[in-house]
């Protein structure tokens, strides 16, 4: 058991990565510190086709009922919260991020297949607005997968929850009954989770997002017509591979993925703490002071 | 003249067997089946007493075992500021966390996710979660949480939930009754049928309260096709 100090440092540290301010010395470079995750390299062009076939061998632990069992409580630290899910050759100012290794697989290039203006929107982005997670809003998805702390999955009979620890409160419930998706009409932060089994691989389609959060801290973005299709995969007992491919024929020119690990925390009797954010957050407030504005989603050329 | 007998005898039987004697739906490890939708059917979110019908707030019969709250003399006058200044000083008003047992009686449906080590408090409330650590000792030392540090057991087929280190910035209710940082909630939820949870929560604080006090209702399972929880993400909106 953890003593309630360490927990309240803790929760410190929490609070200040839900911030912009995060030192390039605790970030790093995820290749140069952990050059190799589950017998494969850690960076995701490298990861995702290693992992992928090693899991071709591999014989998960199952359920009663004999799904997969891919219970536990998850870490992503080679996403690295997702200050940018892009190359990021880092900032050297104060407060700047250190540098990123792009978590994209499709395209080789690694970049977002943005149409021009969205290009130009994304830039805007940075230049103008708060990252809509620094004001306490959730994650949406695929980043509540990569970030900061943790999530935990529980397998529970006809559903699926994952439940994260950092961000204020950020939940998704997945759907494995076989039901159809919510009318159109709804336009929510974390969407509308189905999940089925593709032989050992959980396959969550996720439609109904609003396209009011970013997907890192650098501006890149969906709309609401975005899908996400996710897999889950154990590559051994505590490494999943996590993909998410995003279709949004609104943004993007043609569908892309990303690709990272996900490494089972081991500690013993580990326990996910609130982490209130939105409650007595004061960071918001310094952005506006900044002069930057809330995001409200993205403008469509006209 | 026997089936006839054997039907009368059903008849005066069947209605005297508890929920737990009959067919409860129970988890693999042999516990009464939480899992699933729940929401409450009271107006205890805008006062957990007995109260007349306003402009947008139904009549409602109150929560509160006895009717009557032991605040102290001081904490009495506290009450009653607090309800005259309710718009602003609720905590509640700025979509910050509720707490506990507040969270339970909000307007809006919650999930149960039940393992044998975890049980898991999914609500649409502001994507609020409680994690019900079972058969664990509380932290050590105090902390201040908005929904407090919850430990589980059975009692029997009742899941009884121990809640401690509460902040002292959340109320019970809109109508301004209050507690302080040294808070203890005492849940228990007992499945009286397959759709109804009979939900109980003993208060304890003796910086506000003279003696303990206890609210119950009951929890009712959303059983329409396809039901799922939205999403309330109270200050975006």
């Amino acid at each position: 058991m953890r003593s309630a100090l360490l927990r309240s440092m803790m929760l410190a540290a929490g609070a200040l990565t839900a911030t912009l301010i995060w030192s390039p010395s605790v970030s790093g470079q995820a290749s140069k510190n952990r050059p190799v995750v589950a017998g494969c390299p850690s960076v995701s062009a490298k990861f995702h086709p290693c992992a992928l076939e090693k899991a071709k061998t591999f014989s998960p632990p199952r359920m009663p009922d004999g799904t997969p069992n891919l219970q536990g409580i998850w870490d992503a630290p080679l996403a690295m919260g997702f200050q940018n899910i892009e190359d990021y050759p880092g900032n050297p100012a104060p407060g700047g991020f250190g540098p990123a290794v792009s978590v994209i697989v499709d395209p080789a290039d690694g970049k977002v297949p943005y149409f021009p203006w969205a290009r130009a929107q994304r830039d805007e982005n940075v230049a103008k607005y708060i990252d809509p997670y620094a004001q306490c809003l959730p994650t949406g998805v695929p980043r509540q997968m990569a970030n900061f702390r943790t999530r935990q999955i529980t397998q529970s009979g006809n559903m699926i929850s994952i439940v994260n620890e950092a961000g204020g409160h950020i939940y998704r419930v997945v759907y494995m009954d076989g039901r159809p998706h919510l009318s159109p009409t709804f336009k929510l932060w974390m969407g509308d989770s189905l999940g089925r089994w593709d032989g050992n691989t959980l396959v969550i389609e996720t439609t109904n997002l609003n396209g009011r959060w970013w997907y890192d801290s650098m501006g890149h973005f969906a709309s609401d017509a975005l899908k996400v299709t996710e897999r889950l995969t154990l590559v051994d007992a505590d490494t999943l591979h996590y993909q998410a491919t995003m279709e949004d024929p609104k943004v993007y020119s043609r569908p892309w993925t990303m690709a990272f690990p996900l490494e089972r925390i081991k500690e013993k009797g580990y326990e996910q703490m609130e982490e209130a954010c939105h409650e007595g957050d004061h960071d918001a407030a310094g952005f506006v002071l900044g002069g930057y504005q809330p995001y409200l989603g993205p403008r469509f050329p006209q | 003249m026997k089936q006839i007998l054997f039907a009368l005898v059903s008849i005066t039987l069947v209605p005297t067997l508890s929920y737990a004697q009959a067919a409860m739906h129970r988890t693999p490890d042999g516990k009464p089946d939480l899992s699933g939708v729940w929401q409450v059917m009271n107006t205890a979110v805008w006062d957990i007493q007995d109260h007349n019908a306003e402009k947008g707030i139904p009549a409602g019969l109150g929560v509160v075992e006895g009717g009557e709250l032991p605040y102290t003399p001081a904490a009495a006058q506290k009450k009653k500021a607090n309800f005259e200044n309710r718009a602003t000083a609720d905590t509640e008003a700025k979509c910050f966390l509720p707490g506990v047992p507040r969270i339970t009686y909000m307007p809006f449906p919650f999930q149960i996710v039940q393992t044998p080590a975890q049980v898991t408090f999914l609500y649409e409330y502001a994507h609020a979660v409680r994690n019900v650590f079972m058969n664990t000792p509380h932290i050590e030392g105090q902390l201040y949480w908005w929904m407090g540090d919850s430990r589980g057991r059975w009692d029997g087929d009742t899941l009884v939930v121990d809640v401690t280190d509460f902040n002292d910035e959340t109320w019970f209710d809109r109508a301004g009754n209050f507690h302080s940082d040294a808070l203890h909630v005492v849940e228990r939820y007992t499945l009286v049928d397959a759709d109804h949870i009979n939900y109980e929560a003993t208060i304890e604080d003796a910086k506000v309260f003279t003696r303990p006090w206890k609210m119950s209702m009951i929890l009712n399972r959303h059983t329409e096709k396809n039901f799922r929880l939205l999403e309330y993400e109270c200050f975006s909106n």
